[in-house]
């Protein structure tokens, strides 16, 4: 609090050096929609002074006294230019309509420059409208997917769930959907996100230097922001595809003050698979489903004030039941995430937003053969708050600061077995509190009409705190002791400074460099015990074993356009050093998990990465699409991993190339295709067996030591639109166009259309009684998805 | 949890395909295997191998070319130390032919063709007893390998039964009551052989079988008095046992159940050698390498076991 009270004072005596300036502010909206507009530009040209709106369309601009040319510009919405006189502070709420014609030169005009003129770096925004033309697996539009062909950030292989960034692992992201945190973005095993892209308005992720306002992850930051709603008409909206449907509902709460929207999507594999396996089968009691929901409104209290009201529910499940040999099981998952938000202006210099969110992930695994019933399940739940500022003095300085907290509760895992009558001693679940929190100050400060420098600290608290039973293990033949803390009592506090600083040195209107610094604190942590990520991967808090991971990170790159602003380039270069990352001991079984805590099986080490991107796009014209290419190395050092010696992470890629392109025909057909190439991932192999009491055993090689061979993949889809017009005769006899109310568009998509048979792992296959001369032994490449066709049907009225 | 990791397993290879392929596995290293046993009034038994190359050939001659012979290896029980005698199957003493066959798990026919090695003694004083403890040293090509291991005091069943399955009146698990002492830690192992006199005159089998998870330890049932089932090991690979009866015993059956006790370090191999054994191929383990007990870089295990005995009638 003394902090920020310094933060005020200090706020204040940069306004006062500027009193001749005025501010022009206020909120960019959709003109047919009313969705609030991010990331949109205002711009001065006569001074050189641009702005862009931030998450909730809020924009603030200080400009000296005088009569100025205005502009706004949005991508795919027309324009706006206003003469006005500033003579004293001004709001300027502005609606920008959707533009009829000239596309490319609307386009060309909202994004110039943004490539070049910001500190931003190693940062990438996606609009869904991009992202729905990409070719989809299985026709689900998938903004994870879409990310993964960026540079830098790639996904372990088809199965794995998150991505990974500049060699951090997939719990180092920050997953944030309108500011709450997803802990599992994945349904399915990493195959479909839990996204729908019918609630989504578009993705932003930070891979570089991570602002000041963000903290808690040490790699990135995914912002994904939902819809509001259509404030102005209700509109139906949906898609039906070969496994799953969706549909979303949306419209005014009161026309221009407020919205909604719902939207829902459910897969029907499980009903497919229904009709397809005859009774008969073993798996004719097997299925898997997932559904979600989301849920934002949004109203107006007043002139300065807004309300946003976010919320998702998802759950995937499998289940199995065979009657015949009293076999069932049952799988189910899912997050359920909200977020309160309050926008206040308190004048056209300061904003601010004030957030509550809550978070939680569950996984359950239950089976039961005959009288013997087993149940594995983990949860979190997160309950946080935040302020966040935003604050311009004047046109040198954008200042943000606020706090944050989070109260997390964590059950890494509660196992329960019984066997007829007898329930066996399976120890408390162990249930983990803690309290996270963090202050910080950023100032994006024009130095100079070249430099321009964004620099920020966060100081990040942590603290877990009691009820809670540590278990202290005993040395073979020795019991275990336990130490109990009480309700409230703190067993273990963490501190840490987080400076994050960038900056951008202008060096022709076309081209600059940028450099970046920043040093990132992390106080959870995701173990995993087997080879691929799953659900059942573990979300585990820092305790006073598990210490919080640190991780800083140096980048610097160059940035360039071409063709007036047409085209992008950038080199990024980039150093990530990571401390304390967590694994599970060598040789940690599963049922060691149980009457422990979890992080009595950690090992604890470090690992480094560095790379270079190189990054070109083409925003404009009927070809657009980009080409990302990242040489990268990932290793990792643990004491007890691997006899102490460096070994590859399981993610590390030299190569990795994304090539996207989409190609407006005309206004019906739109083609789009996506290229991937990547280094094989590692994994570990047997590089030996040998006979012990007769059996067959396996000794296994160095970790990571074995690469599978490359993946490489083509998608290729096609998108036809249903006219958006009919032609009718006016009264003078002439043709007249009239909009359709009812739109809807096929989509077609193959996926691999080279059916390479990508490695999705290797094992060593073994058959036959070694003692009967019929053994042989092979190793194995498992490939999850061929060539596969899919197509959607959408619709919109 | 492993049932977990093989229905997720199950899953994934459903939707998948799977082909041969051949790539660089680096990182191979030639180990000595050292698998030796003593229990309670038994002669220590030790069997010295080799590992073998992953692509290396996996048939039979290969695996019992690789057994050593020419090691030095003793036994001392803290105070008296005795070098154990290399007996080879091409110089038998008479009556040992079925267990020398067995421990090599090859047949008695077989046994002159190859020249196999096993170390052990004849001599009763190294031959074990309960509350001592066994030093094992093998010295081979210059190097060393030492490991030690405890003979516990046996704790027997309270008591064991067979079940008839609903669906199928004549065929059942073999069920036990056990009671684990509070006070220390206790890890078992489950062996059986059934020992029916057949038409030939021949009991039904000749050694004990282990089943497919034969170990556990009182972690999750300590001072526990509960009552657990196993299969019928032997009839996985009886091809005149119909499918539906695999793992069950047939009435009438007569079931010698050798319940041993070990150490803690000892049930942390088998833990892991038996989970390895079920997770093979299964992409959704991690690899499991199997910590032996032996110091100096050897794969493999030294047990002391202390056996107690049952006979189940299956009726």
């Amino acid at each position: 609090m003394r902090l920020l009270l310094f933060l005020s004072c200090f706020l204040f005596s940069l306004q006062a050096n500027t009193q001749e300036n005025f501010t022009i502010s206020g909120t960019l909206t959709n003109g047919s929609t009313g969705e609030l507009l991010i990331g949109a530009q205002v711009l001065v040209p006569s001074i050189k002074r641009a702005v862009s709106s931030n998450n909730y369309g809020f924009y603030s601009l200080s400009v000296p006294k005088g009569v100025y040319i205005i502009e706004f510009k949005s991508i795919g919405l027309t324009d706006k230019k206003m003469e006005l006189d500033i003579n004293r502070n001004t709001e300027l709420n502005i609606e920008l309509q959707v533009a009829e014609k000239n596309i490319e030169e609307v386009q060309i005009n909202a994004k110039k420059g943004e490539n070049v003129n910001s500190t931003k770096i190693g940062q990438m925004a996606l609009e869904i409208e991009d992202i729905k033309l990409l070719p989809a697996f299985m026709g689900e539009v998938d903004v994870l997917k879409t990310i993964q062909l960026l540079p830098g950030v790639s996904s372990v292989s088809e199965g794995g769930q998150g991505f990974y960034v500049r060699g951090g692992g997939p719990d180092q992201n920050l997953v944030l959907l309108d500011e709450a945190i997803v802990y599992n973005p994945s349904h399915l095993f990493g195959f479909f996100s839990v996204f729908n892209s019918d609630a989504v308005k578009g993705v932003n992720l930070t891979k570089g230097t991570m602002p000041a306002n963000f903290g808690g992850r040490m790699s990135s930051v995914l912002e994904v922001n939902m819809n509001e709603g259509n404030s102005k008409k209700f509109k139906v909206k949906g898609g039906i595809g070969l496994i799953s449907s969706r549909l979303t509902f949306e419209g005014p709460i009161k026309k221009d003050k407020g919205s909604f929207i719902i939207s829902g999507r459910r897969t029907y594999i499980d009903v497919l698979m229904k009709s397809l396996i005859p009774k008969k089968s073993p798996f004719s009691g097997s299925g898997y489903y997932f559904y979600d929901f989301n849920f934002k409104a949004n109203y107006k209290l007043g002139k300065n004030d807004k309300l946003f009201l976010s919320g998702y529910f998802g759950k995937d499940k499998f289940f199995y039941d065979n009657k015949n040999d009293n076999f069932l099981v049952d799988m189910p998952w899912g997050n359920s995430i909200a977020s309160l938000r309050w926008n206040h202006v308190f004048s056209g210099k300061l904003f601010m937003n004030v957030s509550s969110t809550y978070t939680g992930y569950q996984f359950s695994f239950g089976s039961q053969q005959d009288q013997f019933k087993f149940r594995l399940s983990s949860s979190i739940s997160d309950i946080g708050s935040k302020v966040d500022f935003s604050y311009f003095p004047n046109d040198r300085h954008k200042i943000k600061y606020g706090l944050s907290y989070i109260y997390h509760t964590f059950i890494p895992t509660s196992v329960a077995i019984s066997a007829e009558e007898v329930d066996f001693d399976m120890g408390k679940p162990q249930k983990i509190f803690s309290h996270e929190s963090a202050v910080y100050f950023s100032d994006d400060y024009d130095v100079s009409d070249r430099f321009r420098l964004n620099f920020g600290l966060r100081y990040s608290f942590y603290q877990q705190t009691g009820p809670f039973t540590r278990y202290i293990k005993g040395t073979i033949g020795h019991s275990d002791t336990t130490i109990t803390y009480s309700k409230g009592e703190i067993i273990k506090f963490y501190q840490g400074l987080e400076p994050r600083i960038s900056a951008r040195f202008t060096l022709t209107e076309n081209s600059s460099i940028k450099a970046g610094y920043s040093i990132n604190n992390q106080y959870v942590h995701l173990t995993s015990m087997s080879a691929v990520s799953l659900p059942t991967d573990i979300w585990y808090p820092s305790t006073s074993i598990a210490k919080p991971q640190k991780g800083w990170q140096a980048t610097a790159g160059y940035f360039q356009d071409f063709f007036n602003g047409k085209i992008e380039t950038s080199v990024e270069v980039y150093y990530k050093g990571m401390n304390n990352l967590i694994e599970f001991k060598e040789g940690v079984l599963p049922t060691d998990n149980v009457k422990d805590n979890t992080d009595n099986l950690l090992t604890f080490g470090k690992g480094w990465s560095y790379g270079a991107e190189f990054f070109i796009k083409r925003k404009i014209g009927k070809l657009t699409g980009w080409i990302g290419y990242t040489w990268a190395k990932t290793e990792r050092k643990f004491p007890e991993i691997n006899g102490g010696k460096v070994y590859p992470a399981k993610y590390d890629r030299r190569h990795d190339l994304s090539v996207v392109a989409t190609y407006k025909m005309n206004e019906r057909w739109v083609f789009s295709s996506t290229f991937i190439y990547a280094t094989g991932n590692t994994l570990t192999l047997p590089t030996a067996w040998y006979v012990q009491d007769n059996s067959l055993l396996f000794d296994y090689g160095a970790r990571n030591s074995t690469r599978m061979a490359p993946y490489h993949r083509l998608d290729i889809s096609a998108t036809l639109y249903g006219k958006t017009y009919k032609i009718r005769k006016n009264d003078q006899g002439e043709s007249e166009r009239i909009p359709k109310k009812y739109k809807s568009n096929w989509s077609f998509s193959i996926y691999n259309v080279y059916n390479r048979a990508n490695p999705f792992f290797l094992y060593v296959d073994s058959n036959g009684d070694l003692f009967k001369g019929d053994f042989n032994m092979k190793v194995k490449q498992v490939t999850l998805f061929p060539i596969i066709p899919s197509f959607t049907w959408n619709f919109e009225f | 949890m492993k049932k977990l990791i093989y229905f997720i397993g199950i899953v994934f290879l459903l939707c998948s395909c799977t082909k041969e392929v051949q790539i660089d596995i680096p990182g191979y290293e030639e180990k000595i295997v050292i698998d030796g046993n003593i229990e309670t009034g038994q002669p220590p038994i030790v069997l010295i191998s080799k590992s073998n190359d992953i692509y290396s050939p996996t048939d039979l001659n290969s695996y019992l070319n690789s057994f050593i012979k020419g090691a030095i290896v003793t036994v001392s029980n803290g105070t008296t130390t005795i070098q154990l005698d290399q007996i080879c199957t091409d110089d038998l003493p008479p009556g040992t032919e079925q267990i020398a066959a067995d421990l090599f798990g090859i047949s008695v026919d077989e046994l002159s063709n190859f020249h196999l090695c096993a170390y052990t003694s004849f001599n009763p004083v190294i031959w074990g007893e309960i509350g001592k403890n066994y030093t094992l040293t093998v010295t081979y090509n210059g190097k060393t390998y030492t490991s030690s291991t405890y003979i516990n005091q046996p704790t027997s069943l309270d008591s064991v039964y067979w079940k008839a399955e609903t669906s199928y009146p004549d065929y059942g698990y073999s069920y036990a009551r056990l009671t684990d002492n509070p006070s220390t830690y206790d890890a078992y192992l489950w062996q059986v052989k059934r020992i029916n006199i057949q038409s030939d005159g021949k009991p039904k089998d000749n050694i004990f079988t282990k089943t497919f998870n034969p170990v556990f330890d009182d972690e999750f049932v300590n001072g526990l008095s509960f009552n657990f089932f196993y299969e019928n090991p032997m009839s996985f690979d009886d091809s005149t046992v119909q499918s539906q009866y695999k793992g069950l015993y047939h009435k009438g059956d007569s079931v010698v159940i050798k319940f041993s006790k070990m150490n803690q370090d000892v049930y942390n191999y088998f833990e892991k050698k038996y989970t390895q054994l079920a997770t093979q191929g299964n992409p959704f383990a991690t690899p499991i390498n199997i910590v032996s007990n032996i110091s100096g870089g050897a794969l493999g295990v030294w047990a002391g076991y202390s056996p107690s005995f049952d006979t189940l009638y299956c009726q």
